[in-house]
């Protein structure tokens, strides 16, 4: 199967596992968790991270269960903190 | 952006143009610094967000907010970069023409926005070290978790 590269943008404590900008390669009709996923098996130090980020696309969250469609950039969203 | 700002903030001055001859209720509420969490000693924090986003989804929930509580007015702006102790971080002001809609909808907002908005935390402790995200306000009402979720630890 046809895999594609996805960059990931990180913020806040990600950029402890990542930096800012890391990219995976999943296979073309994987979900959103497939990102996580391969973010887990480049990092396992973020495994216990990783399940409680989000992920956004477009300036808005989609769900992991949803398939990744044509973006080519993800951002990942850890727990809000603000206020 | 509208909702986000990298210099002081003034809610003196943001709270003198919230006059409004239909508003019987305006409420200020100010999220400032603290010198200490925990029992650390905090130095000063700094905030981070995804910026084109936080602001978009600030905007929204003034707007779900107005529509909700039947406000006349709302605003919210947020500090970006460092907030020093008793600093302002955060400035939610509703204007309604009763007390009840402008407190109640005052604390709707700023729990939207601390629990939704890609908004981060930065704090520096007196002893060098730092951490990511440790407000743990992420309850609303009922003091249950809205969401389980882990706090990062910088180095």
């Amino acid at each position: 199967m046809d895999k594609k590269l996805i960059k990931i943008v990180c913020f806040a404590g990600l950029r402890k596992y990542f930096g800012s900008e890391t990219s995976v390669f999943v296979e073309d009709g994987a979900s959103y968790s497939g990102v996580i996923d391969a973010l887990k098996a480049l990092n396992p130090e973020a495994t216990e991270v990783l399940p409680s980020c989000r992920i956004a696309v477009n300036e808005a969250f989609v769900a992991l269960n949803e398939p990744i469609k044509n973006e080519n950039t993800i951002f990942l969203i850890p727990p809000s903190s603000g206020g | 952006m509208k909702h986000l700002q990298y210099t002081d903030l003034n809610y003196s001055e943001l709270f003198d143009e919230f006059r409004n001859p239909n508003s019987g209720a305006v409420v200020l509420f100010s999220g400032e610094v603290r010198d200490n969490n925990k029992g650390r000693e905090v130095t000063h924090l700094e905030y981070e967000a995804y910026e084109p986003m936080a602001n978009k989804m600030i905007d929204e929930i003034l707007l779900e907010a107005v529509s909700r509580f039947n406000l006349n007015q709302a605003v919210c702006v947020h500090r970006l970069g460092r907030v020093e102790i008793s600093g302002c971080a955060v400035v939610v002001i509703t204007g309604a023409g009763h007390r009840k809609e402008a407190y109640d909808a005052n604390q709707f907002i700023i729990d939207k926005v601390k629990n939704e908005v890609p908004i981060w935390k930065h704090e520096f402790f007196t002893d060098g070290t730092s951490e990511w995200g440790q407000n743990c306000d992420c309850v609303i009402g009922t003091g249950e978790h809205e969401h389980d979720h882990h706090h990062e630890k910088a180095e």
